[in-house]
């Protein structure tokens, strides 16, 4: 059985999904994201899907848990590197992926995130500015 | 809207979530063949992988086709059937794919339930000639070779021929091994027989040795009884013979009653006669006691120079021919350890024998270290006969023994005695030429 690695960059996890997900990939991708961020205690999680070309609901929804999974253990996910063609489908197919943040590459992930933690350790409320910042970017 | 009739471009079979990836990554390339933007592309195949999960999750395997229609306007037509899928629940799984689509529809069929969609292509798309769908064609082919499913399948097949192969094998080897048992039950019965059949030869050879043990039992028992007959024969024949000798005697005494020439000459002639027979037997006594083993050698120092002269004196008077000379040589050691009497004997036994049957030339004795010789220029003995004359009473058929006849014992004797002194007593003779007899005795 496949195993998408899970690689802790800094203070965040890095996940980079190269190959077509699976129900047992995926939940084993869940279990391995999970332990980690327990044995790590970082509280940011990057899921890098730039290599897949085609994002149906099942990888929608596998990646709406992960991210709820992440918030649940007090991390912070970002799904960066999503294709245009892959984004128009995703809406199309009613899928905006609620609740996660995105940004355009990993780059610009960490920043996101490295800049939400500064707002939550400062006491501000940065919920809707982050938002903002995945769309501008 | 249907898709019209006409052989499919592709044709995938989904079974389990591996062949969904299979299927919306051909459906991929099928669109991009057919002319299909970017966009439409990810679209479709996302579309496919859609149905294909709501299809899977529903109940089980699906075949997918592709059928593009070169019609006005030009159409991807896919029809995916699934016999075991429930058609409630794909038409509202499917439901949000309609967006992504032209056309969506789900139906109840015979055979399962049946998913159609259709996606325009757009107008510069290149025509779908019947041309360029072959070429469509050999593109995927070259594409996508076999799916997980085929390579499965084909995998399967060849593991089904590996096992064959290993059945057959095995199957050969319970073969060869029941060949191999059954040589070897051969080779034990072989090996049993060659054993019964040794066994059996051996029991014969002890058999054969057992007799032949007998066989030696009776023949020197035959031999002792020979022996014995003839040493009773002999000295039951020497009492009369000598009662006729002296008898003789006292005939021709001149104290007795004169005789007539006439009869002197008669008597005479029946005392020559008398002591040849007691030669004859006082022989055969002899030879009697020697094969017998009574005649123990008394070994001492001998003067053989003695020996000689004695011999040399008895022997000038049977040495009656002037053409025949008599040589005794002088001996080269002066001295031996042997048997004198028994030694004397069978040199005088030679020498008369030589004497006997030479008519001219000489009778030579000589003596180098242990070995006599007697070498005469006689008739000589072929090669044949040579063994013979140690027979008892064996005489060599000629005529040329001119003169005396020997009583056939005289050798045998000599052999023997030399036998009982340890040596070895042989001949070595020309027909025509002479005779030579080697005395060899241990020296020392």
């Amino acid at each position: 059985m496949e195993r998408v690695p899970v690689l802790k960059i800094g203070d965040m996890l890095l996940v980079s999904i190269q190959v077509d997900m699976e129900d047992q990939t995926a939940l084993n991708l869940q279990e391995d994201l999970a332990d980690k961020i327990v044995a790590t205690g970082c509280r940011g999680v990057i899921i890098d899907i730039s290599a897949l070309d085609i994002v149906d609901s099942f990888v929608g929804r596998m990646l709406a848990t992960i991210a709820g999974i992440s918030k649940v253990l007090d991390a912070e996910t970002v799904v960066v590197g999503m294709r245009p063609a892959v984004a128009i489908t995703l809406v199309e197919l009613g899928l905006s992926l609620p609740g996660i943040r995105t940004a355009l590459n990993v780059e610009l992930g960490m920043a996101l995130l490295a800049r939400a933690r500064f707002e939550a350790e400062g006491g501000g409320d940065a919920g809707e500015d982050d938002e903002t910042v995945a769309a501008a970017s | 809207m249907t898709p019209s009739g006409g052989e499919p471009l592709l044709q995938v079979r989904v079974r389990a979530e591996p062949d969904i990836f299979v299927a919306r990554k051909l459906g991929r390339e099928v669109a991009r063949a057919v002319g299909l933007e970017r966009q439409d592309q990810t679209r479709f195949a996302t579309a496919l992988s859609e149905i294909g999960r709501v299809l899977l999750a529903a109940g089980g395997a699906a075949d997918i086709a592709f059928l593009p229609d070169g019609a006005n306007p030009p159409t991807l037509w896919v029809v995916m059937v699934s016999p075991a899928a429930a058609p409630d629940a794909v038409t509202q799984g499917t439901a949000p794919v309609r967006r992504l689509v032209d056309s969506l529809e789900v139906s109840d069929a015979r055979f399962g339930t049946v998913v159609r969609l259709s996606r325009r292509l757009p107008t510069q798309a290149p025509p779908l000639t019947r041309k360029r769908l072959d070429e469509i064609r050999d593109e995927l082919a070259h594409l996508a070779p076999g799916s997980p499913l085929e390579e499965l399948a084909d995998q399967n097949e060849q593991l089904i021929a590996a096992l064959d192969e290993v059945r057959a094998q095995r199957d050969e080897l319970a073969r060869l091994n029941a060949e191999l048992e059954e040589t070897n039950r051969g080779v034990m019965a072989l090996y049993h027989q060659l054993s019964d059949e040794l066994e059996e030869t051996n029991r014969g050879v002890v058999a054969l040795y057992g007799e032949l043990d007998e066989k030696s039992v009776q023949l020197r028992a035959a031999s002792e009884a020979k022996s014995r007959f003839l040493a009773n024969v002999s000295h039951e024949l020497r009492a009369p013979v000598t009662a006729i000798i002296g008898l003789g005697r006292l005939l021709t005494d001149s104290a007795s009653d004169p005789l007539t020439e006439e009869q002197s000459r008669q008597v005479e002639l029946i005392r020559g006669s008398a002591t040849d027979l007691l030669t004859l037997v006082n022989d055969l006594l002899d030879l009697a006691k020697a094969e017998a083993g009574r005649i123990e050698p008394e070994i001492s120092d001998v003067d053989l120079k003695v020996v000689f002269g004695e011999l040399r004196g008895t022997l000038r008077a049977l040495a009656t021919r002037p053409e025949v000379e008599l040589i005794v040589e002088d001996p080269d050691p002066v001295t031996l350890r042997t048997d004198e009497v028994l030694l004397a004997r069978v040199l005088r036994n030679l020498m008369t024998n030589a004497l006997k049957f030479t008519e001219r030339g000489s009778v030579r004795l000589s003596a180098r270290g242990s070995v006599f010789t007697v070498a005469d220029t006689g008739v000589g003995i072929p090669e044949e006969l040579q063994e013979r004359i140690f027979e008892e009473f064996y005489q060599v058929p000629s005529g040329v023994t001119a003169r005396g006849t020997g009583t056939g014992l005289g050798l045998p004797y000599a052999r023997r005695l030399v036998t009982i002194l340890g040596g070895t007593l042989t001949l070595q003779s020309t027909p025509g030429v002479g005779s030579t007899f080697t005395v060899t005795l241990p020296e020392a």
